[in-house]
């Protein structure tokens, strides 16, 4: 909503207030302040009169004009096509610096002398009004020839963009915006009296209203003959300034009137409701075939659905001739339920009934007719046609201790009764024991006893509100989903900590290709509707397509070490959502530096796996052959923690790798909530030492470890702790084995351990790998 | 024996000055000699030459033990002068990782209100309208409705368009009073230099009886709150819409960057706005069937505040697992 000082100050004396100040009200009353742009006319720029105007005799497009510019008269070559004598035009003397920064000088145009430029409203600064200079007309108030135009505070306005919230469709409009600052700055609105003329033809010889049914709405008309309108200067201005520009005149007046008083207006070519001459135009109150309110011709024709559109054909599109003015009312809720149900095409009127427009009628239909008659020389029929329904009266009550309770502080109640007379509400049924509030209808917003807060709350101003602090009652919120963000804040420092970037991404993700690298996807019927592009079309089921394309993106970017981890919500084919934890490795394992001679190792499974454990503990993992298509044939593993499925954990596959352009790169899934998060409890540690055995075995490539592992496992003494794998060695004299060390630590809670005891557990390892497996010493 | 004297002072190194050790103190060293002669000595000058010898015994060790302890410390420190490194070669770029700054603001931000005693509530991301809408007073023609740009599915569900659903859930499931915030994951169907389809919300919700809850309470918390975030900003209230509350207000602080003096950031205001909030409308009250209730609410976007606390200029970057931007967090 497009507000200028001038023009409010149409409908409320501003005197003494400054445009800061102006803005900071706006703001305090809840009108959000979007944009201020101030309009400033430079200096020599005088208000001067065109006396005589004659053609240059060598130039066929420019003219040699006498202007009066009060001091004296100037001779000045002007080019625009629409001037001539007895014009009040804008001229920039000599000495004057124009907003594009030309400075006017005297010059010989084709020979003749010229003192100065006759402007366009462009020229000076203003909002560009077509081709040719400025005419200044009645309609700019009083100003002198000579006078410096800096001072009119029409072409020196200031202009205020609000961005109105949606509940106040009652602020669509100069006077509405009045109407809050009347209540603001407790000073009278200007309320507008036009009285009738003395046409003797009534409207009644014209136009008859009748109607089908009865409708939720109000409409009133009026019967005018137009003739030779011209819209004056200041609403072309206007009008230019709020960015409307309407295909006829009648429509741009319309559209002004519509700014300034918030009435839906509407103008009807009366031959749309009758062809033949000196007859009367019915005009039929209906409903349509979707039940929306509409106006008709006698032939059940279309000519508007109310508040939503008007029918091409029965628009006013001549300059002249008679037309019916309508200006009608519906309750926003009532449209905007419709309008759910039943979706038709709406013009941009819809936008203020939908908000809730303007319901005092005759105070946007007299002010049309009075800027038509002021501006042409048309003539309006006597009298109106209406069709009025008597809405519903809301009464609030509130009780001034509920006032003060929502706020939190003691409002006195002639403070309260004051702001909500000021803001049109009607208290006189009030009583010692609270108000009684009769809510004007155009405050379509207000309904309840909160709704009267808030209008106090925006008068008072909050800044005059003392903050205080709630008043606690103790409570342990410590709670599950606390214990879950907790968990997942804890895994994210761990993972940062252990050289992984975090990383955001959207949960949607293109469907084409999770379904090239065998991702199960949303089902169709449970599908995203519309997606915002293409690339993100469906909800992911991983996490691993967004790193490796963060990882790439890196790697294009020029880093030789990618380590990225990410915890988010993926999404079954059912659509169930689930937290997982998801990391990438590419690339160098380190930073370069003297120690990796500049040479950091690649990457590989060992250290990749490290990694991970040290971020979510011990690790165990078992052959794996993934779902989807991003895992290295053989060098995918199931992570399992405590006996309990993690996730998966893999090499990259290598054409995936090529076609992200990265490097030797891993990755790893894991499912959160399986991730151990416990309290932990302190083992009993033996107070003995441990002793250490290596055993170096040739086993048959065939072999996992996995196997010699449930084999040593289910063998061994209670003595023997821990065993892991610390040498593998391979070549030609070994066929198709692998020699294999492996390191055994033993620890007794009762003894230091004798030789003897440590020979005997090992010899019984020994043998079952013997026998069992066929498996023996190197 | 002077020369021994000599001999000890001037060995020039541990090795040396053993050899000198053994020809001194040796089995066949010259104090054993020395004291061997005693056995011809005529015995009544025994007594004094064995009290000469202990005494040149005593001076010899004691000048040997510093001599020692001399050379040995010279010793060690020529080892280490050889193992002499440039330290400033070794100037290291750490290879820790970071967390993101959106995350780690919202971190920070229930950091502060679990210390204010709020319970942390997350909920489910894929939504139904009576959650999402109906029961925030967002009936279906509500034409609040068009300002969130809604994500629907085929089956008329929705991806959450502020994390206000979790409140819904949270009343429905427990009694007041309610003290809560819901941090997460949000969407809205708009994708600009300023705006991303998904981005980060808290909100926060306080229920107790009628007339406990006030305005001036939530005016309370959220000045402290913001000056917590922010350092000594100046705070400011503008009465604002929502549905889902009444009175309503959006919170600004004095522009971080030019310090109110209004900068391009401000758009030449000097106020940056970053929260909105309100008393909560009866209607949401009626729809989890609560009575006699009073409560506030109020939400953030995390990726706003994030940007403006680290001064991030690009909004989709934050969705990019871009290193060049967070290796700045480290």
């Amino acid at each position: 909503m497009i507000v200028t000082k001038s023009w409010l100050n149409e409908w409320i004396d501003l005197g003494g207030i400054s445009t800061d100040e102006l803005a900071k009200t706006f703001n305090a009353i809840g009108l959000e302040v979007d944009r201020i742009h101030e309009y400033r006319v430079p200096q020599k720029i005088l208000f001067g009169k065109v006396l005589e105007c004659e053609k240059h005799p060598d130039a066929d497009k420019l003219n040699v004009c006498k202007v009066d510019i009060g001091s004296s008269i100037r001779q000045i070559v002007c080019g625009a096509a629409n001037v001539r004598a007895g014009l009040d035009v804008v001229v920039a003397t000599v000495g004057a610096v124009m907003p594009s920064g030309l400075a006017i000088k005297p010059v010989k145009l084709r020979g003749i002398d010229s003192d100065g430029m006759i402007c366009s409203a462009g020229e000076i600064g203003l909002p560009d009004l077509g081709k040719g200079i400025m005419e200044l007309d009645a309609s700019m108030g009083a100003y002198s020839i000579g006078e410096e135009v800096s001072t009119n505070p029409i072409f020196n306005d200031d202009l205020i963009e609000i961005e109105l919230t949606a509940n106040r469709g009652d602020c669509l409009s100069i006077r509405g915006i009045a109407r809050d600052l009347s209540a603001a700055f407790d000073r009278p609105i200007k309320e507008y009296t036009i009285t009738d003329n003395d046409e003797k033809r009534g409207i009644g010889r014209i136009l008859s209203l009748s109607h089908e049914k009865d409708l939720d709405v109000n409409l009133r008309y009026k019967a005018v003959d137009l003739k030779e309108l011209t819209l004056p200067l200041v609403i072309r201005l206007r009008l230019a300034q709020i960015e409307e520009k309407r295909e006829t005149d009648i429509k741009s007046l319309l559209s002004y009137v519509t700014h300034a008083t918030g009435v839906i207006l509407r103008a009807y070519d009366c031959e749309f409701f009758c062809k033949e001459e000196n007859k009367i135009a019915k005009v039929i109150l209906d409903e349509d075939k979707n039940q929306f309110a509409c106006v008709e011709a006698q032939d059940k024709e279309m000519a508007s659905t109310i508040g939503v559109s008007q029918v091409s054909t029965s628009k006013m599109k001549k300059q002249e001739g008679k037309l019916f003015l309508e200006a009608s009312y519906i309750p926003p809720e009532i449209i905007s339920k419709k309008m759910a149900e039943h979706k038709i095409d709406a013009d941009s009127l819809f936008y203020r009934t939908s908000r809730g427009s303007e319901p005092e009628l005759e105070g946007g239909l007299s002010y049309c007719v009075d800027l038509i008659e002021s501006s042409s020389s048309s003539t309006t029929f006597s009298g109106i046609v209406e069709f009025s329904t008597q809405f519903r009266e809301k009464i609030v009550t509130v009780k001034k201790q509920e006032i003060d309770e929502i706020i939190g502080a003691s409002i006195d109640k002639t403070v309260v009764s004051k702001i909500l007379k000021n803001l049109g509400f009607d208290t006189s049924k009030s009583s010692t024991d609270g108000f009684v509030i009769n809510v004007p209808q155009f405050r379509h917003d207000i309904v309840n006893k909160q709704d009267i807060v808030e209008e106090i709350v925006r008068m008072v101003g909050i800044d005059n509100i003392p903050s205080k602090a709630y008043t606690l009652q103790e409570k342990n919120q410590l709670e599950d989903n606390y214990f879950e963000y907790k968990k997942r804040s804890i895994f994210r420092h761990r993972a940062a900590q252990s050289g992984f970037f975090e990383s955001v991404h959207f949960v949607f993700d293109e469907k084409k290709v999770l379904n090239a690298y065998g991702f199960e996807t949303t089902k169709e019927e449970l599908e995203l509707l519309n997606p915002i592009v293409q690339t993100l079309d469906t909800l992911r089921p991983t996490l691993l397509t967004g790193l490796l394309k963060a990882a790439s993106q890196n790697t294009k970017n020029g880093y030789s070490s990618v380590k990225l981890f990410e915890i988010g919500s993926v999404f079954t084919p059912l659509r169930e959502e689930s937290l997982k934890m998801a990391f990438i490795f590419s690339g160098e394992k380190e930073n370069e530096n003297l120690s990796n001679a500049g040479k950091p190792a690649k990457i590989d499974f060992g250290y990749f796996t490290q990694k991970i454990s040290d971020v979510v503990g011990d690790l165990e993992l078992t052959q794996y052959t993934t779902k989807h298509k991003l895992a290295h044939l053989y060098q995918s593993a199931q992570v399992l923690h405590d006996g309990e499925v993690l996730g998966e954990l893999f090499r990259v596959h290598p054409e995936v790798e090529k076609a992200y352009g990265l490097d030797v790169t891993y990755m790893c899934e894991l499912d959160f909530s399986k991730i151990a998060y416990a309290l932990k409890t302190a083992k009993k540690s033996s107070k003995y030492q441990a002793s250490f055995r290596d055993l170096s075995i040739i086993t048959p490539n065939a072999i996992s470890y996995e196997t010699i592992k449930k084999v040593i496992q289910s063998n061994a003494v209670k003595e023997l702790i821990r065993f892991y794998p610390v040498d593998q060695y391979s070549d030609e004299s070994l066929d198709d084995n692998t020699s294999l060390s492996i390191r055994f630590v033993l620890q007794s809670d009762e003894k230091t351990l004798e030789e003897e005891d440590i020979t005997t557990a090992m010899d019984s390892i020994l043998a079952a790998l013997q026998k069992e497996l066929g498996i023996g010493l190197r | 024996m002077k020369e021994w004297y000599n001999k000890i002072n001037e060995a020039q190194s541990v090795d040396a000055l053993e050899e000198i050790r053994i020809a001194v103190f040796g089995k066949k060293g010259i104090l054993a000699a020395e004291f061997a002669k005693m056995k011809t000595a005529p015995n009544e000058q025994k007594a004094q030459i064995a009290k000469d010898l202990n005494n040149h015994k005593t001076a010899l060790m004691n000048e040997f033990t510093a001599k020692k302890i001399a050379l040995q410390t010279q010793e060690l420190q020529e080892a280490m002068k050889a193992e002499a490194i440039d330290v400033s070669m070794f100037s290291t770029k750490s290879s820790a990782g970071a967390l993101h700054p959106v995350m780690e603001t919202m971190d920070r931000i229930v950091e502060y209100f679990s210390s204010m005693n709020f319970a942390v509530k997350t909920g489910q991301i894929v939504e139904d309208d009576f959650h999402n809408f109906e029961a925030l007073n967002l009936p279906k023609y509500h034409p609040a409705r068009d300002m969130q740009d809604t994500f629907y599915f085929k089956d008329e569900m929705l991806l959450r368009t502020h994390t206000s659903p979790v409140q819904i859930r949270t009343m429905l499931e427990s009694k007041p009073p309610i003290r809560m915030i819901a941090p997460g994951a949000v969407f809205r169907r708009d994708y600009d230099l300023t705006h991303t389809p998904m981005f980060h919300q808290i909100e926060g919700l306080l229920v107790d009886e009628e007339g406990k809850v006030s305005f001036a309470n939530l005016k309370f918390i959220l000045e402290d709150f913001l000056k917590y975030m922010f350092g000594d900003v100046a705070v400011r209230f503008r009465p604002s819409f929502f549905p889902f509350t009444e009175p309503s207000a959006e919170v600004d602080i004095s522009c971080v960057f030019c310090k109110g003096e209004g900068c391009r950031v401000c758009s030449h205001t000097g106020w940056l706005e970053v929260l909105g909030c309100g008393i909560v409308d009866q209607n949401v009250f009626k729809a989890v069937e609560y009575k006699n209730v009073s409560g506030y609410a109020f939400g953030l976007g995390v990726e706003r505040f994030a940007m403006l606390i680290h001064q991030i200029g690009d909004l989709r970057s934050l969705f990019e697992g871009d290193i060049k931007l967070l290796e700045q967090f480290q």
